[in-house]
């Protein structure tokens, strides 16, 4: 252990001290290369310190000297003040290699890199979320991840310092430091550190993975491999921050004894890596504002808010202190992003205009995927609740509702601004269905095209608590009683004609009581109504009703209307038909056929398919 | 806008006398274009920008610190002056107008305000590097400074030991091929004591690579190109369509571009390529004050002294020359030292002094004006996005 630089307490004669401090130059020459340049080993070399001790105690000496009770030096060239110089450029030297030769890179592979993440949310979405994410945009009937805990919990102490220099090696540095800064060389002293330090700090980087990209260079890159690099990022920074950054800062508190004597050279040493770092999440926040783009600004958002107390704690004074307000700054520019995509998207809900009627009258593209990112959005509440702080109707006074005057608000009192966006979204959701709706030339199509999507929408909110929440029971029952109505709708547009035919009026010739039935009306009816049942058979078979318990309860409800009523028609009138010629071309089904026929209803499938079972 | 301001014949650019015309003929018009007397007061707008572009670089021409550190405070300053009252013009004309022709002449603005970004983190980390410069230099100044009663060997081989490490450092800047560690000459002894002592170390040294935040392949030169590309006076019917608003891009971009040139050729940088023309009409109030400190630093940049400079800012090439001086008075002398060349010694300190002070003082506020240009840009650039956004 070298000793401290405080003078000793005895005082010796002038005639010792004379002859100490020349011994101590003695010493210092001898260790001169450039006077004595067959020394060529290193004082400092891990093994004995003899030397060394000798070494900083004969500065101590020369030190102490130089006070106002200095002698006279004996030659110029050897006075006290060039000797220190001597000694000061060895130290460095001597510091420098200790540094470099005595470094222990850090095995970061072996990092338990899962446990430096916090939150519960940041770490599902690294190891979950990968894929389901973005598949889950396009993908029909998945939901997300679900119950990811979305919980903002906080540890107290995440950061790790491991130890970049063995124990020993720091004591020496730190026994060299002090000789250095207490000689007047500090700057030499942080300069050999920094530079030092510098390329372990630049190699830590790399091998966790952190890229040097423009900004150029990540507005040319696609998404998806943007999203592979938040995701990396997302890893690396944590390991960066809470283990790189500060075992270098711990090491630079050791090395150079305070704090304040700390700062110029840990600043030095990892500015440039700490400005590399955070131009990733910088360059994400300044691009081009697209929907998909959302949940992993928001990913990135929850990391750097994650780490940022911890980034304030390191990067705590002096010139590092701007890293640290970069660091907040670009978490602010993130969230202007968010806001930003999610504003995009609304517009993108509203602006949506593809003319190309779905075939079939089944869900529409638009529908999945606006369900599934308000989902998603749901997921996110707890960030997005605290970014989120305006309302749509404050962003769309003036234009927006003058270009679409038919929109229906609904008032959002009592709402969360994130909750108001959502049901917001919903709504022009709605709207924009509604005029893809009107393309549709079948009135009934359009009512079960509407109806299907609807329906959808509102199982998605009763799916998922969170988003129930949001939108409200209240607006569910709104949505709900319109999809009935529209099923309602779509039976009278597509049965009504077909019913007609079964009715009793026309038929009976005369008011009175006895039989006097038209038995060509009759027959017009049968034909009437085969052919109508026919068609509406033929067309409606193709139809698709997603979801199997509403395709059901509509057959069911078609049933209950279309059986009882051909049941008593034929009952009432069978008889006439069948005392005639060629009965089964009128008679065409019997109940229990077309009991049958419905269930091809609504299959999306062409009825050729199907073989259709007679009974006569 | 009297454009007849100009002596000396306009090279006549096709564009000088239109450019000319369109604005009088905007003017005088009596049947304004839109119905409304809002059109002279367009025109005046438009006028007062233009005017107040001329004026700030008139200043910066008229200075005589050019290239120095608070020199560039200075452009810095009137590049933000430029871009304040440039987005509140954009504000105004952005939401009224035809939609295709403005949107079109805004992407192309906020395209090129991009490519700017990383040309400032790039300067940022040349700031960077000319304080490491700084501090090398602080030590010799402070070795041979005033306050030394006298001046020991120990004093000059520390102030040797400083300007050797900077003469190193500043040649490893400017090696473009070399690797990335330099194998740098400790102090044992002298510059010129070499190898056997050194198998200590792997490779020490400032390496280049750790100062930069862009990649390697990144290209200032390739940089600026792509902010020039394709920067033509709009002409006539562009400038009727879009109200003006053309003339103001096109005033603002080539600033871009000016302000951006210069920054990369003071300070140091990958690839710092000064090839970039401005090739503006002379009708425009504003193009003689630019060209002409375009020419001026394109002047500075081929002298003999400035040639395979790092950066031609003031103080670089202050430390350059000094270190350079300092460096080889200090080889030669012997003990003891005779007057003449101590006061030489001196003197070469005491220039030193004053540029580490210029760069203690200004060089923190000038990273912090670039940092805000960076910021500036990308606020008007989702302010602008925003407003896109809303009326598309």
């Amino acid at each position: 252990m070298a000793s401290s630089g405080s003078s000793e307490a005895a005082m010796p004669s002038p005639a010792t001290a004379i002859a100490d401090v020349e011994a101590a130059e003695q010493l210092i020459h001898r260790w001169d290369p450039v006077a004595s340049p067959s020394h060529d080993r290193m004082l400092f070399d891990g093994s004995d310190r003899a030397d060394a001790e000798l070494y900083l105690r004969a500065i101590d000496h020369l030190r102490q000297s130089l006070g106002p009770s200095s002698p006279a030096p004996a030659s110029p060239s050897r006075s006290p003040s060039n000797t220190i110089q001597i000694a000061m450029a060895r130290l460095e030297d001597e510091f420098r290699n200790l540094l470099l030769s005595r470094s222990a890179e850090p095995d970061l592979e072996s990092l338990d890199l899962g446990s430096l993440s916090i939150s519960s949310r940041s770490s599902d979405h690294d190891h979950d979320h990968d894929h389901d994410h973005d598949q889950n945009l396009s993908d029909a009937e998945d939901d997300p991840g679900g119950g990811s805990t979305r919980v903002a919990s906080r540890s107290a102490s995440s950061i790790r310092e491991i130890d970049l220099v063995p124990p020993d090696a720091v004591q020496d540095l730190r026994s060299i430091a002090e000789r250095m800064v207490a000689a007047g060389y500090a700057r030499e002293c942080a300069q050999a550190y920094s530079s030092a330090r510098k390329s372990a700090v630049d190699t830590g980087l790399r091998h966790l993975g952190v890229e040097r990209l423009s900004i150029g260079d990540v507005q040319r890159l696609e998404w998806e491999a943007l999203e592979a690099k938040i995701r990396r990022w997302i890893r690396a920074a944590r390991a960066c921050v809470r283990v790189l950054f500060a075992s270098e800062r711990r090491l630079c508190d050791q090395v150079f004894g305070t704090p304040s004597s700390a700062d110029a050279p840990f600043a030095e040493t990892v500015k440039g890596a700490a400005i590399q770092l955070l131009s990733f999440p910088e360059a994400i926040s300044i691009g081009r504002r697209s929907p998909e783009k959302l949940f992993k600004i928001l990913d990135l958002h929850d990391a750097l808010s994650d780490l940022l107390p911890d980034i304030a704690a390191i990067f705590r004074s002096g010139p590092a202190e701007s890293i640290h307000t970069q660091a907040a700054d670009i978490l602010a520019r993130l969230a202007e992003a968010a806001r930003g995509t999610l504003s995009e998207f609304e517009n993108a809900v509203l602006r949506e205009a593809s003319r190309i009627p779905v075939p079939g009258g089944t869900l529409h593209p638009l529908t999945r995927y606006v369900m599934n990112y308000i989902s998603l959005i749901s997921d996110y509440q707890p960030t997005l609740n605290e970014l989120i702080v305006t309302t749509p109707s404050a962003r769309f006074s003036g234009e927006e509702t003058t270009d679409h005057p038919e929109i229906n608000f609904p008032d959002l009192d009592n709402r969360t601004p994130l909750a108001s966006h959502l049901v917001w979204i919903i709504v022009v959701l709605q709207h924009n269905l509604e005029n893809k709706a009107s393309l549709y030339k079948d009135a009934a199509l359009s009512h079960l095209f509407l109806m299907n999507n609807l329906h959808y929408i509102v199982n998605k909110v009763k799916d998922s608590p969170e988003l129930r929440g949001m939108i409200g029971d209240e607006y569910l029952r709104r949505l709900t009683g319109k999809y009935r109505q529209l099923a309602t709708s779509y039976q009278r547009a597509a049965w009504v004609k077909i019913l007609h035919c079964l009715r009793d009026e026309g038929i009976h010739v005369s008011g009175s009581f006895s039989s006097g039935v038209s038995k060509s009306t009759l027959r017009e009816r049968f034909k009437a109504f085969n052919a109508a049942f026919d068609e509406a058979y033929r067309t409606q078979a193709a139809w698709f009703v997603p979801d199997p318990q509403l395709r059901e309860e509509l057959r069911i409800s078609i049933s209950e209307r279309l059986l009882p009523a051909y049941r008593a028609f034929l009952g009432r009138f069978r008889h006439h038909i069948e005392s005639g010629r060629h009965p089964e071309v009128y008679i065409k089904y019997s109940v229990e056929d077309l009991e049958m026929a419905l269930m091809d209803f609504f299959e999306g499938c062409p009825p050729s398919v199907h073989g259709r079972k007679r009974s006569h | 806008m009297p454009a007849t301001d100009y002596q000396g014949s306009s090279a006549a650019a096709p564009f000088a006398s239109l450019g000319r015309s369109i604005l009088s003929l905007r003017r005088d018009q009596t049947h304004p274009v839109d119905g409304s007397d809002s059109v002279s007061g367009h025109d005046r707008e438009l006028d007062a920008f233009q005017r107040h572009v001329a004026d700030l670089f008139n200043e910066l021409s008229a200075r005589d610190d050019l290239l120095s550190i608070a020199w560039t405070r200075c452009l810095l300053d009137s590049f933000l002056i430029c871009l304040e009252e440039f987005r509140a013009v954009l504000f105004v004309r952005r939401c009224s107008g035809p939609r295709p022709a403005v949107d079109r002449l805004i992407a192309d603005f906020f395209e090129r305000a991009v490519k700017a970004l990383d040309v400032c983190n790039a300067i940022r980390d040349g700031i960077e590097q000319v304080r490491q410069w700084g501090k090398l230099v602080e030590i010799a100044a402070i070795a041979l400074g005033k306050d030394q009663k006298v001046l020991g060997e120990g004093q000059l081989r520390r102030a040797k030991k400083a300007v050797t490490d900077l003469t190193l450092t500043m040649l490893d800047e400017k090696d473009t091929g070399s690797s990335v560690f330099t194998h740098r000459n400790r102090s044992f002894g002298r510059a010129g004591h070499n190898s056997g002592k050194d198998h200590h170390y792997q490779g020490t040294g400032h390496s280049r690579s750790l100062s930069w935040s862009v990649s390697r392949s990144w290209s200032a030169a390739r940089q600026l190109q792509a902010i020039g590309n394709n920067l033509n006076a709009p002409r006539g019917h562009e400038v009727l369509a879009t109200n003006g608003l053309s003339v103001f891009v096109y005033t603002m971009n080539n600033v871009l571009l000016f302000v951006m040139w210069a920054l990369v050729a003071m300070i140091p940088c990958h690839d710092r390529g000064l090839n970039v023309h401005f090739s503006i009409p002379r009708s425009f109030v504003w193009a003689a004050p630019i060209s002409l400190l375009h020419e001026r630093i394109t002047e500075e940049s081929k002298r003999k002294d400035k040639r395979n400079s790092s950066g031609l800012l003031k103080e670089i090439t202050q430390i350059e020359k000094s270190g350079r001086h300092l460096l080889e008075l200090l080889d030669v002398i012997q003990f003891p030292m005779v007057e003449e060349k101590e006061m030489g010694v001196r003197q070469e300190a005491e220039e030193l002094a004053q540029v580490c002070d210029a760069i203690k003082q200004g060089l923190n506020p000038m990273e912090r004006q670039v940092r805000e240009v960076f910021h500036r840009i990308v606020r008007s650039r989702t302010d602008g996005l925003e407003c896109s956004v809303m009326h598309s």
